[in-house]
């Protein structure tokens, strides 16, 4: 396990990035460019959640095979939406 | 607890949690439901004998060609299979029972009650009518006919519960196989069934969560009236059916890969078979292995080869032909190197070898025909008719005549005793020729169509000789029971092999096996799992193959892992009565239930906790918080419906309560029993090393709730590019079309969703915390005060539970704005049904969490985590499900507050 301070920096880290995700709506980001937004929006979302992935589930020191196991999950997640989402575009 | 009774007496099998119990159990159920979907393919085939039909009415006739589907691939092939798996892969891989035997009675009793639902949906009015695919939307209410509402409803509560066993069984094997091997069993050198086993539960784990989530969205249609799969988009020639089009991608993105979870297992035994009867090891074994884990990956971007007659593009369609045609190489290369194991051997023609060699003649048929359908322009033609019922007949019950070949193949070890050789000839004889004479004709008169008794009155004699051949086929079967049975009570005793040639460790312990499996520490640690023959196996391979230590061969067994207990058949038993009136409860009515519940499961945790751990403070809190907590709910029954209203609840509702009561009590039960078995002090485990068990099995539940939680924002993400995605919000803003939703989204600003994000990050943070302080070795000092670790401990997990409640609290507040200010209900248009579902299946997950959080907090607070030689890894596990559950509102919260 990491220290305290670690954990805590994190969890600052974090909210401060949920923060971020919220005031570039509330200035109007998404009216003028809304694609651009949006990515840089998903992008603070994994941001996050690798790093709640990495030092609270602690991914980062657990045996890669466990990234993977989760990573199979996501890949079909990924593979079932791309998909879906392609069929119809 | 205690001690297992012995086999003769009924309470051994309603309490036992070891692996070969169960797998009898799985057994003789699946066999039980072979033989009600074998009686409603008869009467099939008898509506069939003349085009028009004869003895069934038009519903009666749907619902029996719906049941047949559902019982035959979900409650006989794989739990068949599955039978098999619990006995044999801890014999094939050295282990002494599976991971989690109580999670394994669990999936067991799971899906024996998930059955018992489907068989009693047929007297709630109807059973399912739309077909074993469910297609959208003949699986919404609006199209279901009145008197099957509740029937239909309960079907779909069955398969839910159905995947609740499944999942916890994908859980528990994949757990086993990469934890549990003897030492020196490498992955590579596991016998040909285990591989299959862990390729399917692989396959398992990650296609039943999709159509678990496809399921739940089902639900969401029938209970909550939301417009999933009933929705068009679009007006007029441009209109879309996106709903249907919804269920069908999340239905054969489950659907395809479900074809090879009913196969694999068979094909394992199948090679073991074939090595067993040719006297010789598989041609290309390693190959074999490889094709059957590029099958089980491949199998999961093929799905929409069943779509080729819906509105999705020629591009798609195309790389999906390409895919298809890609998948079936990998099966020729398979199934040549069973072909040539046979030719380069030399046979024995025994029962369990006829059925091998008569399956693969079936499935290469099977096979072969499905290519056709694969192919985009031939689909046009064949796709709804006898052409694809034949085929995949010919493809599912392959298996299912392999599978039988395995009762004969492991009868022996089973019961100690052989079958009588010459009826199982005549079962094969039987079996071939009535399967054959029943299908075959399906691929000439094809045009049949599917689903429907009226067919051209030329395809009369062809229908007559499948039926002929139905009842052939099922008298087979009458010749296996009786063989079975007269063999059970013979004195024909074998030893541990009855073939001259055996390749798997489970040959080599005695017929039938001991409790505890070997009478050693197995281990195959001289490098390479040797193929045995009989005059090795006397001598102790085991013994032969340890490296020399002494302690492996002489030691006794490790502190004995069969526990009985009561509990995974109560709680399993609770989904009878909740499924069976929750399918009859309407929205208004259908929550109380449950929220009854929770002041019960809170009482339920002090009553069990203070049996196990000693009473404690907490506890009596427990059971005293249980009463305001009840009068709470009260309260809000009689806001909500009135107290009144209790005199003329229906049964439904009565049993719906008494069923969520009774589950609520029971889990609280089983959550005080450790799941775990000790593990095994020396195993095999690469590549989880260094992963505790149930650390693992955490872990693959995480990664198939991915698969669910994904299925859901998918759904979400098809069904907004669909709509056309900027349009989401700006036609939510025309104030003529969607006035409520207008009203909604003044009210529907970032901040509830903001606050929320920071109510879930920081109870993620506590929990961390928690887990330190458990962890800590000195207590906590500030200044001149001192907290406790076990005091911190309490706190932080407490303050976690809080964070929780605020969550919800937040939320709740925000629905009932939405919800009863603003009049933007569930089914209001399509984006509250996405927005309510997907946030509401995130807040279920919260609520189970805090649930969980009350076992721990009252654990904790009795000091179970800390000190000495206790264990924090409970919170530890805990804490993985709780990031997680934030992890995925880290994404709700952009795509349904922000953008
Ligand atoms: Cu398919």
């Amino acid at each position: 396990m990491a220290s305290t301070k670690t954990y805590t920096a994190i969890f600052v880290v974090l909210m401060a990035l949920s923060t971020t995700q919220a005031a570039v709506e509330w200035l109007g980001f998404l009216e003028d460019y809304y694609w651009e937004t949006l990515g840089v929006i998903m992008v603070l979302s994994t941001m996050k959640a690798l790093a709640v992935a990495g030092y609270y589930m602690h991914l980062r020191d657990e045996p890669r095979s466990i990234t993977y196991v989760a990573m199979a999950g996501l890949i079909g997640f990924l593979a079932l939406t791309a998909g879906a989402s392609y069929s119809i575009i | 607890m205690g001690d297992l009774p012995p086999r003769s007496s009924v309470k051994r099998w309603l309490v036992t949690t070891n692996h070969k119990d169960i797998g009898i159990l799985y057994l003789l159920t699946s066999v039980f439901f072979l033989v009600v979907a074998g009686v409603l393919a008869l009467l099939i085939r008898i509506q069939l004998l003349q085009s028009g039909g004869t003895i069934l009415s038009d519903a009666g006739y749907n619902q029996v060609v719906t049941s047949h589907g559902f019982l035959m691939i979900f409650w006989f092939l794989s739990p068949f299979a599955f039978g098999f798996a619990n006995y044999f892969v801890p014999l094939q891989i050295g282990a002494d029972d599976l991971a989690f035997p109580r999670l394994n009675a669990m999936s067991y009793w799971l899906y024996l009650f998930s059955g018992v639902l489907v068989l009693g949906s047929f007297f709630q009015g109807a059973t399912f009518m739309g077909g074993w695919t469910a297609y959208a939307p003949l699986n919404v209410p609006s199209y279901i006919p009145d008197f099957g509402q509740v029937g239909s409803f309960a079907t779909i509560l069955a398969l839910i519960a159905f995947i609740g066993s499944v999942t916890i069984g994908s859980v528990n094997f994949l757990t086993t196989i990469y934890r549990m091997r003897a030492k020196g069993l490498r992955m590579r050198d596991i016998p040909l069934f285990s591989i299959s086993i862990l390729v399917t539960v692989w396959m398992m784990l990650f296609a039943f969560a999709a159509y678990l989530a496809a399921l739940i969205i089902l639900s969401s249609d029938h209970l909550l009236h939301t417009s999933f799969f009933a929705l068009e988009t679009g007006s007029g020639p441009e209109a879309t059916d996106s709903g249907s089009l919804l269920w069908t991608h999340i239905f054969w993105f489950f659907g395809h890969p479900e074809v090879y979870i009913v196969f694999f297992p068979a094909l394992g035994v199948l090679g073991e078979m074939v090595q067993t009867f040719s006297g010789r090891r598989l041609v290309g074994r390693k190959w074999f292995i490889i094709a059957m884990a590029l099958v089980g990956i491949q199998s999961f971007i093929v799905w929409m080869h069943h779509m080729f007659l819906t509105a999705i593009s020629l591009e798609i369609k195309t790389v999906m032909m390409v895919t298809t045609v890609a998948i079936s190489l990998p099966f020729d290369l398979m199934v040549f190197s069973l072909i040539y194991t046979m030719i380069k051997g030399k046979i024995r023609w025994k029962t369990p070898f006829l059925f091998s060699l008569g399956a693969l003649v079936i499935f290469i048929i099977g096979g072969i025909t499905g290519v056709f359908l694969g192919a985009i322009v031939l689909d046009y033609s064949f796709r709804g008719t006898y052409w694809v019922v034949a085929h995949f007949h010919y493809v599912m019950a392959s298996s299912a005549v392999i599978l039988i070949g395995a009762v004969y193949y492991w009868f022996p070890k089973m019961t100690g005793k052989m079958y009588n050789e010459f009826l199982g000839k005549v079962h094969f004889a039987m079996a071939f020729i009535g399967f054959n004479l029943l299908y075959f004709p399906m691929f000439i008169v094809w045009e049949t169509p599917r689903r429907i008794f009226h067919y051209n009155s030329g395809f009369t004699m062809w229908h007559q000789t499948a039926t002929a051949g139905a009842f052939l086929f099922a008298a087979s079967f009458l010749v296996m029971f009786y063989n079975l049975a007269k063999s059970l009570y013979s004195d024909r005793h074998v030893g541990e092999s009855p073939w001259s040639y055996v390749a798997s460790p489970e040959w080599a312990v005695s017929s039938p096996p001991p409790l505890e499996n070997f009478p050693g520490k197995p281990s195959f640690a001289s490098g390479e799992l040797n193929f045995l023959d009989r005059a090795e196996t006397d001598g102790g391979v085991e013994d032969a193959a340890t490296d020399g230590g002494v302690e492996e061969t002489l030691a006794p067994p490790e502190e004995h892992a069969d526990h009985a207990s009561w509990w995974p058949f109560l709680t399993a038993s609770s989904v009878v009565l909740t499924g069976f009136g929750l399918a009859g409860l309407s929205v208004s009515h259908f929550v109380w239930p449950f929220l009854f519940a929770i002041p019960a499961f809170v009482a339920a945790l002090g009553v069990h906790g203070a049996r196990q751990d000693g009473f404690a403070q907490i506890h009596g809190i427990y059971m005293m918080l249980s009463f305001p907590l009840l009068a709470l709910f009260f309260i809000f029954f009689h806001i909500g419906i009135g107290i009144g209203e209790l005199a003329s609840m229906s049964a439904y509702f009565w049993a719906a309560l008494v069923g969520a009561v009774w589950g609520a009590y029971t889990l609280a039960g089983i959550g005080y029993e450790s799941f775990e078995v000790p593990e095994p002090k020396m195993a095999e485990q690469w590549p989880f090393e260094s992963v505790e068990n149930t650390k693992l099995g955490m872990w693959t539940f995480i990664a198939s709730d991915i698969i669910v939680f994904g299925a859901f924002i998918g759904a979400y993400i098809f069904t907004r590019i669909e709509y056309g995605w900027q349009e989401w919000w700006k036609l939510a803003k025309d104030p003529a079309a969607h006035t409520m939703a207008e009203q909604a989204l003044e009210h529907h600003p970032v901040l509830p969703g903001l606050i929320n994000t920071y109510l879930l990050l920081a109870s993620s943070f506590t929990v961390v915390l928690a887990l330190s302080a458990a962890r800590r070795t000195e207590d906590y000092s500030i200044g001149p005060f001192s907290i406790s670790n076990r005091s911190a401990t309490v706190t932080f997990l407490g303050l976690t539970f809080g964070g929780a409640a605020f969550f919800l609290v937040n939320k709740g507040i925000e629905w009932v704005d939405l919800f009863v200010h603003q009049g933007w209900t569930f089914g209001v248009d399509v984006m509250s049904s996405t927005f309510y579902l997907t946030t509401g299946m995130h807040a279920l997950h919260v609520i189970i969490g805090m649930l969980v959080m009350l076992f721990l907090i009252a654990r904790a607070w009795t000091g179970a985590y800390v000190g000495e030689g206790e264990d924090a890894s409970t919170i530890e596990y805990f804490g993985l499900y709780w990031h997680f559950v934030d992890i995925v509102w880290l994404f709700l919260f952009p795509l349904f507050y922000i953008l």
